[in-house]
């Protein structure tokens, strides 16, 4: 691979639980190129949430180094990291972690501003970036007035908010039927395909991994295989 | 219970031992304030009560112009009367070291022993020792005013004589634990007023009376007596000679200054720690409440789990039983040496000699009620209500987020404010519980703060307003010969002296109905500067002493139930004079009465413009040659600066200032737990929130600002009605702590409410601190994937 994006190197985390070492990875070695459609595929505890917030700058590894267009992002410091993030990376968490006191709207205005869109063109875009995901009506709306699915979308337009370079995706159709699970894959589809956005989308969805460009599967914390699909197939074409 | 809800219950505490702990704290700190400032105040009353006892202290003191020792015998012979002892009495001058003339009293004691009456405890030296030199025993604060020890000379003015007397010891006397020189003179003077005890013999040779002459009777009465009969007997078999005052023991004047200052205390020792308790009580019953309503989604999983509502309310029971027990302790513990600490304390400072500790089981049963009454209903009401959702509505609802409403408010509408400014003010807006629950700490800590901060003020502003406003004068002096306009021009053309009014004071008793007052009658002229009287509104000297007209101290006048109009007979050693009652006025003293030097001068037997009393304002620099001078006027009695009056003043209120003092960090103790506890919830029950808002970019200052802006914005929510209410509740405690002595306007420094806000404010931003870094540092990764 001549361009690559991302390199995990080595990469393992551990978890300390009093005697019991949990080893969520052991040595996991990858390069993602820029532009590329990753998926994850792996059992449930096979480290794939690890790997995303080791990539994404919310962890750190216990061994290995992760280097993001050359740079090791494990030696940042506090406020580089939150610069990496801020800048490079959206986040579209499991469990969509939405700001409660926000609307939908504002909650991806939330994102943009953290980039310096100054008020008027953050809410229109904000607007827009919910229209992407087909929750223009509920704008207004409060998390807690949201179903899951919903709130996942909303949490997906906020992660496409700052037209991130890396786009980190942990379950994102986990909740959705399968209309509004093509709405959100489409959109995530587009944004890679028309932006060069990056993106590395986790799932438990076997279903999904066709319209990878590699899919690769974990499992007990390494790399089990890697399959390589130079003809992905179009999100209209998946089937759940 | 089952083991794995305990193994919970104990996790609890862990994930939220700073809380748990302030929770605790706040429990005890009431707890603690209640045991030891109500036990310290029981205590104080019953070391007095204990000092008295052990004092044989007199039930009544008679006066008779001179009578023979051997009166004493004919007196004990009496049924009813269990110890007489004879005195004499000669109240003279006093030269201090540095010249300056004051007042003093000579006790004339018939033994080498501890008399029956009124004995003395002996703090330094020892009783009279038979020597060549007389020797004399001083009164405690004097001698401690003036660090005079055994030993040394004393030097009263006999007949124009400085006569030294070697001091034998110092003495503690049940008669001046306030040294008050008399009813009509009752302002502690411990400064300008020395009492010396001395061998009958000697005062006897001093004065040049007779031997065996004495002229005072200090007797004890058997508890079973009737009172008023055996008082009735002695005052007949005194008659013959001349009787000339019967002092019983509620009216001497030292007992009566105690009476009215403990009973100032009486409301606003129960009330301040009651306020303080009741404030613990609230704050645990809302933080407490919080903390169990946080866990809903726990509940609604336990629930989904299978176990039944009164396992999940036992759980939560068992956890806020621990704090209020551990509470309950710790504020037991601490509280009852701290009202040990407390007594003595103020003990000392009033130089009470028997002090008496004491447990009292009754307060300890009410703060255990109480505080284990309202942790678990704290923590009943709440996990009852998330115990009663359905399982997947507890689990799907974030508690802090439940109250969030879809539309924006008004406010929200009229004001187009920036998404950064808009977040601060919706958090506080919208999570209405939250900020209530926090909101209510805050005004909480305001009051607090204000409460005990007021009591200081308003004492001070009192104490400055009497001695700056009220009194012009800087000297004064008492004759106990009547003076002419001689003197008064002699004194006014002295260097230094910038004005000079002359005064008349005579005891009188007032005339009203079936009550007698007895009371200190000052007669001025109605165009005087010395002494401003504090009249209402619309009332003017010169109108309100006119003819035959009396102003009375506010106190007297609500006392006796007299107002503008009202007629009232005064009786004076001359005869009596019917007076009409014009005004009233605010005074430090409330046995005063005003009226014109005319009237009193139309009253009294002599032919010429008298007077007894003089008011001078003199240059600073002249003040002690000007003292000296007016002592050695013949006639003069007393001679007294207004600063010693002060200071005297200022020593009574020690008790005062003691007590707020201790208040004072209840107070703020309480605050800042309230303070800290209120912010560390508010950020804690965000962690997940804060972490995402992290992990999308916002970086850690921006964490902290919004955090602040926050407090910031909920301080100014409750800036006005913390004021209001602290306000409030310290004219509520004025009310309560006004005796006799003093009536305390509630007043309240602007600087003290300005230093109180931004104190708040500070500690609230400080107190979020911990909480904030604890936000910035949590690994991303864990906190934005749990759900609860
Ligand atoms: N904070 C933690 N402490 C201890 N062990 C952890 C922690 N986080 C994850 N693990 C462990 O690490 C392993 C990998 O976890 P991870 O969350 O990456 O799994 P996953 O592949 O995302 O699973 P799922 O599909 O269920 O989300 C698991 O065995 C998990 O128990
Ligand atoms: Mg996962």
């Amino acid at each position: 691979m001549n361009n690559p994006l991302i390199l995990c190197r080595d990469l393992t985390r551990q978890y300390k639980m009093g005697a019991v070492t949990v080893h969520a990875l052991r040595g996991l070695n990858l390069e993602i190129a820029t532009g590329e459609f990753i998926v994850l595929l792996g059992p449930s505890g096979s480290g794939k949430t690890t790997t995303l917030n080791l990539v994404g700058g919310l962890d750190r590894p216990t061994g290995g180094a992760v280097l993001v267009g050359g740079e090791d992002i494990t030696r940042y410091n506090e406020k580089q990291l939150t610069r990496y993030r801020r800048e490079q990376v959206g986040f579209v968490f499991q469990f969509f972690n939405l700001i409660p006191t926000l609307t939908a709207s504002e909650n991806v205005e939330f994102a943009l501003k953290l980039n310096g869109s100054n008020g008027r063109s953050a809410a229109s875009r904000a607007l827009e970036l919910l229209d992407i995901v087909g929750l223009r009506e509920r704008a207004n709306h409060f998390p807690a007035e949201l179903s899951g699915g919903e709130q996942q979308r909303v949490s997906i337009a906020r992660a496409l908010a700052n037209h991130p370079a890396l786009l980190l995706c942990d379950e994102p159709t986990g909740n959705l039927d399968v209309k509004t699970g093509h709405q959100v894959l489409q959109a995530i589809r587009d944004l890679n395909r028309e932006e060069g956005t990056t993106v590395i989308l986790v799932t438990h969805n076997t279903a999904i991994a066709p319209m990878a460009d590699r899919i690769v599967r974990l499992s007990d914390g390494q790399i089990d295989s890697i399959t390589v699909q130079d003809e992905p197939e179009l999100v209209a074409e998946l089937a759940w | 219970m089952n083991k794995l809800f305990m193994r919970k219950t104990l996790r609890d505490f862990r994930a939220s031992w700073a809380q748990s702990v302030a929770l605790m704290f706040i429990v005890a700190l009431g707890i603690a304030a209640y045991v030891a400032l109500v036990g310290s105040y029981r205590d104080l009353k019953s070391s007095y009560d204990r000092t008295y006892e052990t004092l044989h202290f007199a039930d009544a003191t008679f006066a008779v112009a001179e009578a023979p020792l051997a009166v004493a015998d004919e007196l004990r012979a009496l049924a009813g009367v269990t110890a007489v002892t004879p005195r004499l009495i000669r109240d003279t001058g006093y030269e201090l070291p540095d010249g300056e003339p004051i007042r003093a009293r000579l006790i004339g004691l018939p033994q080498t022993t501890q008399p029956d009456v009124n004995q003395l405890v002996i703090a330094e030296g020892q009783f009279f020792s038979d020597g060549a030199t007389p020797t004399s025993l001083v009164e405690a604060h004097f001698a401690d005013i003036y660090g005079i020890q055994p030993g040394d000379a004393v030097t009263p003015i006999i007949n124009g004589d400085s006569v030294p007397l070697r001091v034998a010891g110092i003495g503690i006397s049940p008669e001046y634990l306030i040294v008050s020189p008399s009813q009509q003179d009752m302002f502690p003077s411990a400064r300008t007023f020395a009492v010396l005890w001395l061998p009958l013999t000697t005062v006897q040779i001093l004065t040049g009376s007779n031997a065996d002459v004495v002229n005072e009777f200090t007797v004890l009465l058997d508890e079973t007596a009737v009172a008023d009969t055996v008082i009735r007997q002695i005052q007949e078999i005194l008659q013959p000679y001349e009787l000339e005052t019967t002092i019983l023991q509620t009216d001497q004047p030292s007992n009566a200054l105690l009476q009215q200052d403990v009973a100032g205390y009486k409301e606003l020792a129960n009330m301040m720690p009651a306020i303080i308790l009741l404030v613990a009580a609230i704050s645990v019953y809302v933080l407490l409440g919080r903390m169990v309503r946080a866990q809903q989604p726990q509940v609604g999983l336990m629930k989904a789990l299978g176990y039944g509502t009164s396992d999940v309310l036992r759980h939560y029971l068992l956890f806020a039983l621990v704090i209020g027990l551990v509470g309950l302790v710790l504020g037991v513990c601490g509280g009852i040496p701290l009202a040990r600490w407390v007594t003595s304390t103020y003990a000392q400072e009033l130089s009470i000699p028997f002090v008496q500790t004491q447990f009292y089981p009754d307060l300890v049963m009410q703060s255990v009620l109480i505080s284990l009454a309202l942790c678990l209903l704290a923590g009943y009401g709440p996990a009852r209500s998330a115990a009663r959702l359905a399982p997947a509505e507890a689990m799907r609802i974030d508690p802090a987020v439940a109250l969030v409403n879809g539309r924006q408010n008004f406010l929200e509408r009229m004001l187009p404010l920036p998404l950064e400014m808009r977040l601060p003010l919706r958090n506080v807006l919208r999570m209405r519980r939250r900020s209530l629950t926090t909101g209510l700490g805050i005004v909480f800590a305001f009051i607090l703060v204000l409460m005990v901060w007021a009591m200081f003020d308003s004492m001070s502003i009192f104490m400055d307003q009497n001695f700056e406003k009220v009194e012009r004068w800087d000297v004064t002096a008492v004759f106990d010969k009547p003076q002419n306009n001689a003197t008064l021009e002699l004194v006014r053309s002295w260097d230094g002296v910038i004005a000079a009014e002359p005064i008349i004071q005579l005891p009188v008793t007032l005339l009203t109905g079936d009550e007698r007052e007895d009371v200190l009658l000052t007669a001025v002229q109605p165009d005087q500067q010395m002494h401003a009287l504090q009249l209402p509104e619309g009332d003017t000297a010169t109108a309100v002493l006119g003819d035959n007209q009396i102003v009375l101290s506010q106190a007297l006048a609500e006392e006796l139930g007299l107002h503008a109009g009202d007629e009232i007979t005064v009786d004076t050693p001359f005869g009596k004079q019917a007076f009409t009652v014009s005004s009233t006025t605010k005074e430090l003293v409330s046995t005063a009465v005003y009226v014109s030097i005319d009237d009193a001068l139309a009253l009294s037997p002599f032919p010429m413009a008298i007077f007894n009393g003089l008011y001078l304002q003199v240059e600073p620099s002249a003040v002690s040659r000007i003292k000296a001078d007016l002592y050695h006027l013949p006639g003069t009695a007393s001679v007294a600066r207004k600063t010693d009056l002060y200071n005297d003043l200022l020593e009574m209120l020690n008790l005062f200032y003691t007590f707020m003092g201790v208040m004072f960090l209840f107070a703020l103790g309480m605050a800042f737990a309230l303070l800290f506890n209120a912010t560390t919830v508010n950020v804690l029950e965000r962690q997940r929130e804060l972490a995402t808002m992290r992990s999308i970019g916002t970086s850690n200052w921006q964490i902290a600002a919004q955090i602040t802006a926050e407090n910031v914005v909920l301080w100014l929510l409750c800036l006005v009605p913390g004021l209001l209410l602290g306000y409030a509740v310290a004219l509520q405690l004025g009310d309560a702590f006004s005796s006799e002595l003093f009536s305390l306007d509630i007043t309240i420094a602007p600087t003290s409410y300005v230093i109180t806000s931004l104190g708040i404010l500070l500690t609230m931003l400080l107190a979020a601190w911990p909480a904030i870094r604890r936000v910035n540092r949590l690994n991303l990764a864990e906190a934005t994937k749990v759900l609860v």
